[in-house]
């Protein structure tokens, strides 16, 4: 089968300029304030943080941050996996879009130094944040379920794995993308062959660091509970955010008249197919995750879904069901919600406001401590009326600040070539189109 | 059709001169390659014809525009299909468990849709398979087994390297030599006439065709007819043995006849050095609950064995109790139910369905007149033997239970007949005046 291909527009702006200034001045800008905003409201908060069995105002604080944190590290992360696919499975039409893709993945240093602002209290000694940090989580009577895992879970251990984390997903972002610059200079092919047999044992790495980041940051906060699928789950949620994302940064970076000529609908049909595929793998891990352990019915298990499925909580669950899968799967199934831009971008921002409230669902349950002593006594006992929803304004202004630093972080990666202009598989893409 | 100028050494149809060139089926022209083939396609239709198709060997990128073909209709089907199967799965499972027969199965409610996801999403993907399959087929005309295009000998390539324009004469535009003329000046690299096969014959199925399908549908229909014809008449005749060395296998039963062997017997003695499953269980009260007495007749056992086998004592006790519950709990719950009052799952079901049926009170105590309580009237040994060997409908089961765990289920018996018949004196006495 032949295959069309197309030379580059010869009036294409492909220069970024003053793009990734732009974005990273105005990311800095959101971050300042949604940063300060977010100490103000901490700091004058009234809520008694021991009702939820915390010590201090700060305990809130540290949670939206874990949220927050995971929504940018996800976003960027998802994009790290695009790239490696892109080359195992010598794609092509990513090939034009690939520059914007590696400006996000390229984000995850400064993602990674934005965690630091979680990571450290807790090697500090902060015991407001993981359960598995305070005295009662070492009581070898009370919590003897946790015992096995305390080595584990260590702030030592876990603050060089989180070091681990960092090097490894910054490293594969850095080396792809200095690779692919590289290319721009020599034009030499052999750099697209390297780069796809990197990527085979790339995607093994990123598969255990992706799965490996998921349980410590966010599964340890529940840190009794079991779900093997977890990891799977955070990297499919993910992903939905890293496709949403780039649909929209794409179409800024076309907004400001660079890549007009290359970047087409065909282009953005493959972004919303992946959106939309995506959306489907979260919901099937999802449910998967769900179903074997409401039918399990195991009190290490269920505790998870005990304080999600009753209260307060059982509307934000149904909530997620509806808006983050049933509503944009049915939508973006059809083939041209995904090729008008105004749908691909009334679903893209619709789905990055629901990842947000998906990582809110799977952390803030956590927040009243009585959640780790309902597995102490008993599977049906525990005081499930008395958890609440309760959005707090910290929560939503720590999540506006974390999208400024991943701004901030891709605005950084913006610059020469907004395109890979001899990559081989160049014209391919830009010849792109859906059968 | 014109054969014989090709210095092909396929024969000529013989056919021919009989009945004439035959009817004119249309214009194939063929192009060098896929670009070529997409701007005459687009010629083609800009003509405005609209009884043509084109022939590539893989899919031409862009051929769908030039040809002025519209977008399938497929997914729709699909989406249709996939739905109806998420539907059909879920109503399936209504159908099945929550109407029809509805089935305690643990206490777990029959009509939950958690549980009933995975059948829906399955059946949700076989009917979108199943749509888009054979939707395919319809929307694709298939199974084709034969074109008329197939009589040029040209158009072989096509699976190859070949890519060609056919124009059908019933088209309202068709004039063969304007036909061609376009073809050609949109770059074809030849021109051929495309006729049908002049014989008559070839335009109806062949005969043995039809009969292949007459027969094949008759003889599908003959399992549905013996069964038809079995469920509505009577026969004396034994059944028909569809596996007969299943129903019969070639083998012996015990303590039958069989010529091999000198004695005439199937069953073979014992083997020297060998010693048989319960020969050595010699304490008869441990493995039994009865021993003879003095007169040589089987008494069963009123207390406890002293020791086990290996020589240890026999302790009625705590440990010995928990055991006892333990095993209970897992081997007698389903029909004599936790407190041993006959109410397990087993009875509740055949309640529910308007069974009488109810499985033994175990520990019922008998009244005054001495009825009743017919466990506990048993010496110990008795419901020994009951555990071990099953009685009225239920069955024995020394074979799953060890014996020393036999025993600590009788002392468990015990000790539920105690608790549920206690009486004040039953509870220490600095502890009563708790007692409201």
């Amino acid at each position: 089968m032949s295959y069309p291909t197309k030379t580059l527009h010869p009036d294409e702006k492909i220069k970024a300029g003053d793009l990734g200034k732009k974005i990273s001045r105005v990311g800095a800008g959101i971050a300042v304030v949604g940063l300060a905003i977010s100490l103000v409201l901490t700091m004058s908060s009234g809520a008694d943080p021991a009702a939820a069995g915390h010590v201090s105002k700060w305990s809130r604080f540290l949670h939206a941050y874990v949220i927050g944190w995971s929504y940018i590290a996800s976003i960027s992360i998802g994009m790290m996996w695009l790239i490696l696919l892109h080359y195992l499975v010598r794609g092509r039409w990513v090939t034009v879009v690939r520059r914007l893709c590696e400006a996000m993945a390229s984000a995850f240093p400064v993602v990674w130094i934005v965690g630091l602002g979680f990571v450290l209290p807790v090697l500090a000694g902060n015991k407001d944040l993981y359960y598995w940090t305070t005295d009662a989580a070492h009581d070898p009577i009370l919590n003897h379920a946790l015992a096995h895992k305390l080595g584990w879970l260590s702030p030592g251990f876990w603050g060089v794995r989180y070091i681990a984390y960092g090097a490894i997903y910054s490293g594969l972002a850095w080396y792809f993308a200095k690779k692919s610059r590289e290319q721009d200079e020599s034009g030499d092919a052999k750099i697209t062959d390297h780069l796809r047999v990197v990527a085979g044992p790339g995607m093994i790495l990123f598969a255990f660091t992706t799965c490996f980041l998921a349980f410590d940051v966010l599964m340890s906060l529940l840190p009794k509970w079991y779900s093997t699928i977890y990891g799977v789950s955070f990297w499919a949620s993910g992903c939905v955010g890293a496709f949403s994302a780039l649909a929209l940064l794409v179409l800024y970076t076309q907004r400001t008249g660079r890549l007009v000529h290359s970047i087409n609908e065909e282009h953005y049909h493959d972004i919303g197919k992946w959106m939309f595929s995506f959306t489907f793998f979260w919901a099937y891990t999802a449910f998967s995750q769900f179903m074997l352990q409401w039918y399990g019915n195991l009190p290490e298990e269920t505790v998870f879904y005990k304080y999600r499925m009753f209260g307060d909580w059982q509307w934000m669950s149904i909530a997620i069901l509806v808006g983050y899968w049933a509503f944009p799967f049915v939508f973006l199934m059809s083939r041209w919600t995904k090729r008008i831009k105004t749908t691909l971008v009334f679903f893209a921002v619709w789905q990055l406001v629901f990842h947000w409230i998906d990582l809110y669902w799977n952390v803030m349950p956590n927040y009243d401590w009585s959640v780790h002593d309902g597995l102490n006594v008993g599977p049906l006992a525990g005081p499930i009326a008395n958890h609440h929803v309760g959005l707090s304004g910290v929560d939503v202004t720590v999540w506006i600040a974390m999208i400024g630093f991943l701004l901030v972080g891709i605005g950084r990666n913006l610059k020469g070539n907004l395109i890979p202009v001899k990559d081989p598989t160049l014209g391919l893409s830009l010849a792109h189109e859906q059968l | 059709m014109s054969t014989s100028d090709h210095g092909h050494d396929t024969p000529a149809p013989k056919l021919e001169p009989v009945h004439g060139p035959g009817e004119l089926y249309g214009l194939l022209a063929q192009y060098d390659t896929p670009g070529e083939l997409k701007d005459a396609a687009k010629r083609v239709r800009e003509a405005g014809y609209t009884q043509f198709d084109c022939y590539s060997p893989f899919p031409v990128h862009g051929i769908d525009p030039a040809m002025g073909i519209k977008r399938t209709i497929l997914p729709l089907i699909i989406f249709g299909g996939g739905f109806t199967g998420a539907l059909g799965g879920l109503a399936l499972q209504w159908y099945c468990n929550a109407h029809a027969w509805t089935w305690n199965i643990s206490g777990k409610p029959t009509w939950s849709i958690p549980a009933n996801i995975p059948i829906a999403y399955e059946c949700g993907i076989l009917l979108a398979v199943f749509a888009s399959f054979f939707g395919m087929w319809i929307a694709n005309k298939l199974p084709q087994v034969w074109h008329p295009l197939f009589r040029n000998d040209k158009f072989t390539t096509v699976t190859d390297d070949g890519f060609f324009i056919g124009i059908e004469a019933k088209d309202g535009r068709f004039d063969a030599a304007k036909t061609k003329k376009l073809l050609e000046d949109a770059g074809a690299i030849a021109v051929e006439e495309c006729r049908l096969d002049p014989d008559p014959a070839s335009k109806q199925m062949p005969k043995w065709v039809m009969a292949m399908i007459v027969a094949s549908t008759a003889f599908a229909l003959i399992p549905f007819a013996i069964a038809a014809k079995a469920r509505n008449t009577h026969s004396s005749e034994p059944h028909i043995h569809i596996f007969p060395d299943m129903d019969f296998q070639p083998k012996y039963k015990s303590d039958t006849a069989m010529d091999l062997f000198a004695d005439g017997r199937a069953n073979r003695g014992e083997i020297p050095g060998t010693i048989a499953r319960g020969w050595l269980e010699a304490d008869s009260v441990f493995y039994t609950g009865a021993a003879k007495n003095s007169d040589g007749v089987d008494v069963y056992t009123t207390g406890f064995p002293t020791a086990y086998p290996d020589g240890r004592t026999f302790a009625v006790d705590g440990a010995l109790l928990a055991r006892g519950q333990n095993r209970f709990n897992i081997y007698c719950t389903p029909c004599h139910g936790y407190d041993g009052q006959g109410d397990g799952m087993v009875p509740r079901r055949v309640k529910l369905r308007g069974g009488l049926w109810q499985a033994r009170n175990l520990a019922e105590a008998p009244d005054a007149q001495g009825k009743g309580g017919v466990v506990e009237q048993m010496p110990n040994g008795l419901v020994f033997s009951r555990i071990t060997n099953g009685f009225q409908t239920m069955k024995g089961y020394g074979a799953q239970i060890p014996a020393g765990d036999r025993w600590a289920i009788v002392a468990y018996i015990r000790a539920l007949e105690r608790a549920q018949n206690a009486s004040v004196e039953d509870v220490r006495a600095e502890d009563r005046s708790k007692i409201r």
